[in-house]
């Protein structure tokens, strides 16, 4: 029997088998259901315009969906790499801009353009990526804080997009209370796809090296993993996703202009969503832009005006920084206490 | 010819500003590895102190200076005492600390939104609009004083580090933590201490800018980039690199600035801080490369 295991293709046999035995036994414990059935009550969450005017609803789930979308894309960088980046909005301009400006010449969707408008997003990325990702901790950081300096300068003295005023796109035809129906059921579903993916990638030999990177980039490499393509490929596919939600969001918003794009709240919002809810977890990236977008609301509507949404928000990250570094998915989990229904790793 | 030298004069005027706005910047990053992405935010701090003097009782900017940096100094330490005393311990420090440097720049910035509103202020004591005429070049006066006074101010700081014991304790810990806290330094004291003063800087420098530049709460994260490339370029932690850096950079933005276009002059420092960060980490007079 031991001579049986000197064949490398029983050892990897053996191997798999004991992965598989693994993962099933993860799969016992965890709640399928749960996200299937929160997609099924999103998509059946438009009926409610039957009954009355529930704009605002629709509103607030499909802003919550649009972070989520962001923040769970930012989080294969940031979360599973450990490349914490400030300047993710530049993709979220990029990608706003190229199908906003596809919308205004030929008057094609958004909707149709965004996964192209993703793919652009991602070969910036992976130029980008290419270069700064040479450096790496504090640095890095910076680094992105200048990219979306240089961004904001060329997009308001750019004359072919419209400059610092940007370019008005065409509102589709449809009437009032079914006019936001098609960009809702786009973020729904971006959202469903982007955390499916991010699945996908964190349970797979890519998101293993990019976990590994995130531990310690010298043994990652010296363990033989390619870490320059891994980390740059990262950044590509969170670049394509926070594309994708910018080139829906333009439309949705009928205007491009920079200083809705390349404002710091939006890239400070995806930074905080994963560190709130859990950097490096599924669900995080989900719970933190419910929970952020939830606490931007009642700061708007009680205090009113945008500079104590900025002080609170600072504070709010401040705190999570110091107390809860983990986030809150993290947290429970490191206790023991995470509920079934939230373990989507 | 005339052209040539009235920007160069325009450009070394705002290098000295620009020097002592990234000074704090420098310390802060010696003795503690903080990146601290608050400095500039704690810079219009200490503008507005200047502005509400000036408002308020007349006081002009300069005699506001040892006020402003009293007050600074003393968030600086409740600022460490609250934040980043306990934060020493943690795993990613440097990550860390620039994240939550990050956060505070957005706490004050609210907190500044909300007292003073978000219109543009500048405080203009006479010699702001006044310049002296040497044939046909002139020098505006106010940044003269200002270029002058934050030279002064560098020196000093320059000559407390060279030749005070407490400087020796800073330039230790600068140079080696662990060893200088093997021979007797007390490195928390230093830290407290160097935080204060990198904070107290900053009040410096605010008063110096609310005549030089306008400014209003949300204008800080223009002047993040632009003091970072300062002191990556002089190489983070020396004191000389950045003075050196804020001369150069801020020729080659004013050259920038009149034979391109003005929009393009603060490009000059982005772009500057992308590549120095890729070509020479450690910049002009660092040693190592620190932040890689």
């Amino acid at each position: 029997m031991s001579l049986a295991f000197n064949e490398t293709s029983n050892v990897l046999q053996a191997r798999a088998e004991h992965n598989e035995k693994l993962a099933r036994r993860a799969d016992r414990t965890r709640a399928t259901w749960f996200p299937i059935v929160l997609l099924a009550l999103l998509l059946a969450v438009p009926a409610l315009q039957f009954v009355g005017n529930f704009n605002y609803v629709i509103h607030l789930i499909l802003f919550t969906a649009c972070y989520a979308v962001m923040a769970s894309g930012w989080n294969i960088l940031g979360g599973f790499t450990g490349y914490i980046s400030l300047g993710h909005n530049v993709f979220f301009c990029i990608g706003g801009y190229f199908a906003g400006m596809l919308l205004a010449r030929f008057g094609i969707s958004t909707l149709l353009t965004a996964p192209l408008a993703g793919l652009v997003c991602a070969a910036v990325g992976y130029l980008i990526g290419r270069i700064t990702l040479k450096t790496r901790g504090p640095s890095f950081i910076i680094s992105s804080l200048a990219l979306v300096m240089i961004a904001r300068i060329l997009f308001d003295n750019w004359h072919f997009v419209g400059g610092a005023n940007g370019v008005a796109l065409p509102a589709n035809d449809l009437s009032v209370e079914w006019a936001k129906l098609p960009y809702y059921y786009a973020f729904v579903v971006l959202a469903a796809l982007t955390v499916f993916i991010s699945y996908k990638i964190k349970h797979s030999k890519f998101g293993l090296g990019l976990r590994a990177i995130s531990k310690d980039e010298i043994k990652a490499e010296s363990a033989g993993i390619d870490t320059r393509t891994y980390k740059t490929l990262a950044f590509a596919i969170s670049a394509a996703f926070v594309g994708m939600a910018g080139a829906i969001w333009g439309e949705y918003l009928t205007y491009i202009r920079p200083n809705i794009f390349l404002i710091i709240l939006v890239s400070v919002n995806m930074v905080l969503m994963c560190i709130l809810g859990g950097k490096g977890t599924i669900a995080g990236p989900v719970i933190g832009a419910i929970l952020i977008v939830a606490f931007n609301e009642i700061f708007v509507a009680t205090l009113g005006s945008s500079e104590f949404n900025i002080l609170a928000t600072g504070l709010i990250m401040a705190l999570a920084l110091m107390f809860f570094p983990l986030g809150i998915v993290g947290t429970l989990a490191a206790k023991h206490r995470l509920p079934r229904f939230l373990n989507w790793d | 010819m005339a052209d040539i030298i009235q920007t160069l004069i325009l450009g070394l005027a705002l290098g000295g500003v620009f020097a002592l706005m990234g000074s704090g910047l420098s310390l802060v990053f010696g003795v503690m590895r903080i990146v601290n992405l608050a400095h500039p935010v704690l810079i219009i701090a200490g503008a507005y102190v200047a502005y509400w003097g000036f408002r308020l009782y007349g006081i002009d900017p300069l005699m506001m200076l040892p006020v402003a940096i009293v007050i600074l100094a003393a968030i600086g330490v409740v600022l460490y005492k609250l934040v980043f005393e306990r934060e020493a311990r943690s795993a990613k420090y440097s990550e860390m600390t620039v994240l939550l440097t990050f956060a505070i720049a957005m706490i004050v910035e609210g907190a500044l939104g909300g007292f003073f509103s978000n219109t543009q202020r500048v405080t203009s004591p006479d010699y702001a609009t006044d310049a002296i005429f040497i044939g046909d070049v002139f020098i505006p006066t106010g940044q003269l004083y200002a270029g002058i006074l934050s030279l002064i101010i560098i020196s000093v700081l320059a000559l407390f580090l060279k030749y005070s014991s407490f400087g020796y304790a800073i330039r230790a810990t600068t140079q080696n933590r662990e060893a200088a806290e093997l021979l007797g330094v007390n490195v928390n004291r230093v830290a407290l201490v160097s935080f204060a003063i990198g904070i107290g800087l900053a009040g410096a420098a605010g008063c110096l800018v609310s005549f030089v530049f306008s400014f209003f709460p949300a204008k800080h994260w223009e002047w993040i980039a632009v003091l970072m490339s300062l002191v990556v370029l002089g190489g983070m932690g020396s004191l000389l690199g950045t003075v050196v850096a804020s001369f150069l950079l801020s020729v080659i933005a004013a050259f920038v600035g009149t034979y391109v276009g003005a929009t393009w002059s603060t490009m000059t420092f982005f772009l500057a801080l992308f590549l120095i960060l890729l070509v020479r980490p450690q910049g002009l007079f660092g040693e190592k490369p620190e932040l890689a």
